[in-house]
């Protein structure tokens, strides 16, 4: 179970999600079992899961698509189950799926859906324009969306989820089938998004894209929370280091002395160490204690993205991991 | 990364938070179908084809018709008729795909997820599909037209025509959008909704012939007397020859003579040879009171439209009809009236000449039928996309 606090009205005054004891099954299918779930207004929160976990039931949940068997949920305060129109007016949403209208244009599709959000024809195809630029791709706007690239159709589902100037923003992978670039734009964006005060929620498998993109995450597995962490807790914990040398032998009889214990990895392309430390400051120590006993360190650098080692410690001791 | 996002925004569900009018719902989903159907090329083929199969049928309708004067309300019924028939075999394929796909497509979790309610996607595919379907009528307009050129048309029926067939492609549409918001596969909406056409079209037809048993009773019928009918008053003797006035069988040539004696007879329009009387002789038969299944074919969309269609006066007693959906109401107005007003000497009685036209028009209860099903499954769907969903059919996402 978590270790933050749980559920009490109030908590987020400007906004944000809760959610508390969800439960969701799919005819014999327990998709989700026992879900708490939190995402503060002004944060990147994200939702990591392995495949099957019940992430995105818990998303259609949020998004007032789906009602859960049991449990409340909280969107800045309105029950989706109550009233799901003033949820949705509120909310954007980003399925694992494409959904676009194929004949349609880009710009088409865009100003259709601000309709649907009760702005008239003028207001949503200048929406529309806007949000083409905001996702690159202004160039396509008169392009039917069965011409479009994958990721540009994935940059497009953004901006439809963004038509109605979403304060809470429920995104389901969407960093898959983007190009570097996009990746990038996307995670600035998101980063700015959160800085405006929004509640953003993302669902993803590339977790040291996360790092960068989170301020928290939000582990769940067989349709449990298992895990709620902030990127900071997660950087602070016990995890392993790789330490390349230009003399392995001399890096290894220094650890020797210096009585830490290392392995070699088996899969790495270079020759080098792994260590485990229990925070930055050992590992700051360790990088000095090698430098100072002349040992030529080229790489002293943590061996994995900070959520990454929370997800593999986790699912491992959930019996779960994926690898 | 040019634009910012709009700042300060007006809390949900106070009277400034964003709202969706009812109707201008309906008409953005409405346009959106509308564009797509538009720019799919299989819309243009199918009316191709359509155009090409209502020509061919007006063209050999004017083929058996004959190329007189006179003929135009018997092509007008006959192109009518199929295309209402035409119309029913498109219908389905353009309705019941329309939400089935867009669940397939992953785009009907989009639409749930604005401001739209079920009832405005629901209402706003029908309205799409009807539009659609009503391309067909209009493309077989010209059809229409060439077969009136031939005269002598009713007109009042023409617009009536018109309307109805719109009114039953409308109602075709509701139940294929109606079983397509139910159904998970697009493949199942489509076979259902034929199935439901087929059960207006052709199960009503079934039911009312499988029924006929159902309504069999016996009745004394006596034998009918035409005396003025001067081949009922032949005399045969027992080797089949005709018998003269002397009781002697005659031979060849006053035969001969006989019967042109009586053709000539016959054919005088001052001797009324239709005159009966109910003789006192009578025998019991089976009589089928068919005015108790005639509902059964009521929901018939060929019923509905023949029924409602007004027709020209006509002599009570003749029984021609003019052409095929003229012969249906009158079919139909007969069935109505059952036994009392079809046999002739019912219990020895003489059947007065019968006004079917008297008979209450049975098409407002087709209608009602009609839109009790096509509203009732318009309603069904309509539940079936509310949000948030509860109950899913397994193996079914709803993203």
């Amino acid at each position: 179970m978590s270790t933050t606090q749980h559920a009490s009205d109030g908590r987020f005054p400007g906004g944000g999600i809760i959610a508390s004891g969800l439960a969701r099954s799919f005819g014999p299918v327990q998709a989700v079992a026992s879900m708490d779930f939190s995402a503060p207004p002004g944060q990147v929160t994200a939702l990591i899961g392995p495949n099957g976990s019940g992430k995105t039931t818990l998303l259609l949940m949020l998004a007032s698509l789906l009602r859960p068997d049991a449990g409340t949920i909280s969107i800045c305060g309105i029950d989706p189950v109550e009233r799901p129109r003033d949820v949705r007016a509120l909310l954007g949403w980003m399925p694992d799926t494409l959904g676009v209208w194929e004949a349609l244009t880009a710009r088409e599709i865009l100003t259709t859906v601000g309709k649907l959000y009760g702005k008239d024809a003028a207001a949503a195809r200048e929406r529309a324009d806007e949000l083409l630029d905001l996702v690159k791709l202004g160039g396509y706007a008169h392009q039917p969306a069965r011409v479009l690239s994958r990721g540009q159709q994935q940059r497009l589902s953004l901006a439809r989820a963004l038509v109605n100037d979403p304060a809470v923003l429920l995104l389901d992978e969407p960093a898959s089938g983007l190009d570097p670039g996009a990746r990038i734009d996307l995670r600035n964006l998101l980063r700015r998004f959160a800085a405006e005060g929004r509640t953003v929620v993302v669902s993803s498998h590339v977790l040291s894209e996360l790092d960068e993109i989170a301020d928290r995450a939000v582990f769940v597995s067989t349709g449990r929370t298992i895990r709620e962490q902030s990127v900071d807790e997660a950087g602070a914990q016990s995890r392993r280091y790789g330490i390349q040398g230009l003399d392995v032998r001399a890096l290894m009889e220094a650890l020797g002395k210096a009585g830490v214990r290392y392995g070699l990895p088996e899969s790495q392309r270079r020759n080098g160490v792994t260590v485990q430390l229990a925070s930055e400051a050992e590992a700051a120590a360790l990088l000095r204690t090698l430098v100072s006993a002349g040992v030529a360190v080229t790489a002293f650098a943590p061996a994995s993205g900070a959520l990454e080692e929370t997800y593999l410690s986790t699912m491992s001791s959930n019996g779960e991991a994926e690898r | 990364m040019s634009t910012t996002m709009e700042q300060g925004r007006t809390a949900p569900g106070t009277p400034d938070g964003p709202r969706l009018g009812y109707l201008s719902g309906i008409l953005t989903v409405f346009e959106l179908e509308m564009k797509q159907r538009i720019r799919s090329r299989a819309w243009y083929v199918m009316l191709a084809v359509w155009f090409a199969v209502i020509a061919l049928v007006t063209g050999l309708a004017a083929y058996t018709a004959g190329f007189d004067e006179g003929t135009g309300q018997v092509m007008f019924e006959l192109v009518v008729g199929f295309v209402l028939f035409f119309g029913f075999l498109v219908v389905p394929a353009l309705s019941a795909n329309s939400i089935t796909g867009d669940r397939a497509g992953g785009t009907l979790a989009i639409l749930q997820n604005t401001l739209l309610t079920p009832g405005q996607i629901v209402l706003g595919k029908w309205l799409a599909a009807w539009v659609a379907a009503l391309g067909f009528l209009v493309a077989a307009v010209p059809m229409i037209a060439w077969a009136m050129s031939y005269g002598d048309v009713y007109l009042p029926a023409v617009p009536v025509f018109l309307l109805l067939a719109a009114v039953e492609l409308g109602i075709a549409c509701a139940i294929g959008v109606g079983v397509s918001a139910r159904s998970n596969r697009p493949l199942f909406a489509i076979v259902a909704s034929y199935l439901l056409v087929a059960l207006l079209g052709l199960g009503t037809v079934i039911a009312y012939g499988l029924s006929y048993r159902l309504v069999e009773s016996t009745a004394v019928v006596h034998t009918q007397v035409f005396p003025n009918d001067p081949w009922s008053n032949v005399e045969y003797d027992a080797e089949g020859r005709v018998l003269g006035e002397d009781g002697e069988p005659l031979n060849s040539a006053e035969e001969q003579a006989f019967f042109e004696e009586i053709d000539r007879k016959y054919q005088d329009p001052a001797i009324d040879t239709e005159y009966y009387v109910c003789s006192s002789q009578g025998g019991v038969q089976p009589v089928f009171h068919t005015e108790r299944i005639t509902w059964l074919l009521a929901a018939n969309p060929f019923v509905v439209v023949a029924d409602a269609v007004p027709q020209r006066e006509r002599d009570p007693e003749s029984w021609g009809a003019e052409g095929p959906m003229a012969a249906i109401s009158q079919g139909v107005r007969m069935s109505q009236a059952g036994p009392a007003a079809t046999t002739p000497c019912l219990d020895g009685v003489k059947r007065e000449p019968t006004d079917l036209s008297g008979q209450p028009p049975i098409w407002p209860l087709g209608l009602g039928l009609q839109l009790l099903l096509a509203g009732g499954l318009m309603f069904s769907g309509r539940r079936r996309l509310a949000t948030p969903a509860g109950k899913l059919a397994t193996g079914t996402r709803i993203a």
